[in-house]
């Protein structure tokens, strides 16, 4: 993923190379042009000072040739040859590229040809000066615009990271805070104060948002506990009127079986209203008060009391843990939770299959048989259903899940070698 | 013997008076605080049966105001509130036992034999049905004074059985004795029938009459 500052970055980074490469030619012709019009100018005030100091000297025809020869010789920029029969009657520039023998390169040179006249005869002056070469400017500049282009990219990095730092920063807060939210805490959260509008806005809305979401929730699990609640009576009203009908002595056969067929739902409305409560008070509870828990023997007695549903199902039990498993816990919470593991493994293992319990520092890990895995996602949903028996009341594992939050502890759940693997973390 | 129900679920009450009218109880009733209160200053009752959330006040308010006059009453907490603390303060201040709603009566039954068995220190602690005697103490079974070796479930279940003399016990009421709360988790109880099976083999074993006997389709009953 891609950080929305950098994508402007990357934008604004082409398009400076764009303009950079851009400037390399469009410096090149503006240094050029200034250098060309600068030199002419230089070439043009050489010519009118030569032509000014020659003209004013009176020198006889034969000395005027041996001097100029020698200031042919001795002044290679600026040589003067007579006009001859040439017919020029205007100045005229050339650029030219001479061999230069000190520093064994081509030097261009921008020159001026000129007419003067010396003692009243036309003469050819041509003054030259050397002009920097081409692929000289071209690489200078170059190497500038790179330099200085590194250093704009370079500053687009830096001020990035200030302006993701200062100006982006109450944005990644609120972001944090938002991740850090758990509805089922039931907590509304508060925002840092911004004041840029974009944020604010976006905090305010976002705020509104969760408030709703949390009142709507707590009115949610508020409706559920009362809900359940109300049902107790009635369901302990029920149970002790069919025990009551039992007692009947007239009671035949037939009635009797339906007494029974009755007393089964009961059974599972009872059980399912009795872990909604009891999930209810989990997401509600404070359990402060922390026992040292002897997990071994609790898992003791709690296989004690289990024992009739063992030797019922046919199953083995196994347990393999040490004898100094101990750990601080809520031992409501302990016991409910190890209670509503043992009695998944035995609802669910089939007949004549076994159960194991290994109990290891920090973890304890329950197994037993099962022919295929249980789909994981919504194994410790609510009401999910990972299987197709029917005896569940679709809460157990959701209590270990809320209860696992709670703690601080995890639960996971494997399917290893034709076991289902569920796995405690403390 | 006198038992104090206070409990503001009239139907409830109604019930429990019923279920345990076979007894030698005298029960009274008391459906909310006020009433509660002015009965246990006034009398002394051999068990009372609590309920926390009352009209007008709290159980526990109850309880501390019966054991700060130094009454020995024999109290059960039956709560609708299932949870430990409850249970480990009614206990702390005084409760002798707790049973969570919903329950079976003859759970109830059970317990209140054993509370009352407690606080009348008899000496003997003995349970005698017919030729059969159990020492409450030393929870040895004796017919015509031979020893009957009886599984730790198998005692407890034969207690129950005579505790609930009459009445057919269904096979969750048998279950939720044995497990407690756990017969909560599961739809089948078969497993009893095997206890109960063994329980009449070695009752058979020592010529014991048949007082255990199946009702068809719902359960078993003790009958002398």
């Amino acid at each position: 993923m891609k950080k929305l500052l950098d994508r402007p970055f990357k934008v604004f980074t082409i398009f400076s190379l764009v303009i950079f490469l851009m400037s390399i030619p469009v410096y090149f012709v503006v240094v050029d042009w200034i250098w060309r019009t600068e030199l002419d100018d230089h070439n043009l005030t050489i010519r009118d000072r030569i032509a000014n100091q020659l003209g004013q000297v009176e020198i006889n025809q034969d000395d005027l040739e041996s001097i100029l020869q020698i200031w042919n010789s001795l002044q290679p920029t600026s040589f003067v040859i007579p006009l001859g029969d040439q017919k020029i009657l205007r100045d005229s520039i050339y650029e030219i590229t001479k061999f230069n023998e000190f520093e064994m390169e081509s030097d261009r040179f921008r020159g001026l040809r000129s007419v003067i006249e010396i003692n009243g005869e036309p003469f050819i002056l041509h003054v030259e000066t050397n002009l920097e070469e081409a692929y000289e400017t071209l690489f200078a500049i170059g190497l500038v615009t790179f330099f200085l282009f590194l250093i704009l990219v370079f500053g687009f990095i830096q001020l990035n990271k200030i302006i993701s730092k200062k100006v982006w920063s109450p944005f990644y807060r609120t972001l944090d805070t938002l991740s850090a939210f758990d509805l089922s805490a039931g907590k509304e959260v508060s925002f840092e104060a911004s004041d840029i509008e974009e944020f604010d806005r976006l905090q305010r809305t976002l705020s509104t948002l969760i408030a709703s979401n949390v009142k709507t929730y707590s009115q949610q699990k508020t409706f559920i506990a009362n809900a359940s609640h109300e049902l107790q009576t009635p369901i302990a009203l029920l149970k002790s009127k069919l025990e009551l009908l039992l007692q009947h002595q007239s009671l035949n056969e037939k009635e009797s079986e339906m007494i029974q067929a009755i007393q089964i739902p009961l059974a599972r409305l009872t059980r399912v209203n009795k872990n909604l409560l009891l999930l209810a008070k989990i997401e509600n509870g404070k359990f402060e008060d922390l026992d040292q828990i002897d997990m071994g023997e609790m898992l003791d007695q709690s296989l004690e009391l289990f024992e009739g549903y063992l030797e019922e199902r046919e199953l083995s039990f196994h347990k393999t843990y040490e004898s100094t498993l101990k750990f601080e816990g809520s031992r409501f919470l302990v016991e409910t939770l190890i209670t509503n593991l043992f009695s998944n493994a035995i609802r669910h293992s089939p007949l004549g299959s076994e159960i194991l319990v290994e109990g290891r520092q920090e973890m304890i890990v329950f197994k037993n048989s099962g022919k295929d895995p249980l789909d994981e996602a919504a194994l410790f949903k609510r009401f999910a259903i990972s299987t197709s028996e029917t005896t569940s009341s679709g809460l157990g594992l959701a209590i270990v899940k809320e209860i696992c939050k709670l703690s601080g502890w995890s639960i996971g759940y494997d399917f290893e070698n034709n076991f289902h693997v569920f796995t405690l973390r403390f | 013997m006198k038992i104090l129900i206070i409990e503001d679920e009239r139907d409830l009450v109604k019930d429990m008076i019923s279920y345990l009218s076979g007894e030698q109880y005298r029960t009274e009733t008391a459906f909310d605080f006020a009433s509660a209160m002015e009965k246990i200053s006034l009398y002394d009752y051999d068990c009372i049966l609590l309920d926390l959330m009352l009209p007008g006040g709290d159980g526990f308010t109850i309880l501390e105001a019966l054991r700060s006059k130094n009454k020995q009453d024999g109290v059960i907490i039956i709560s609708a509130k299932n949870s430990l603390e409850d249970k480990i303060k009614g206990l702390t201040i005084g409760a002798d036992d707790y049973l969570s709603k919903p329950f079976h009566h003859a759970e109830l039954l059970a317990r209140i034999h054993s509370v009352i068995r407690r606080k009348q220190f008899d000496p003997s602690n003995q349970l005698i049905q017919k030729d059969l005697v159990i020492d409450l103490l030393s929870k040895s079974v004796k017919i015509r004074n031979e020893s009957l070796s009886l599984t730790k479930k198998e005692l407890d279940l034969l207690l129950f059985f005579i505790g609930n003399k009459g009445r057919v016990l269904s096979k969750s009421a048998l279950a939720e004795h044995l497990s407690g709360d756990f017969a909560d988790m599961f739809d089948s109880h078969d497993f009893v029938y095997a206890h109960v099976k063994n329980l009449k083999r070695k009752l058979n074993e020592h010529d014991y009459g048949q007082y255990l006997k199946t009702i068809y389709g719902t359960g078993y009953k003790w009958q002398l």
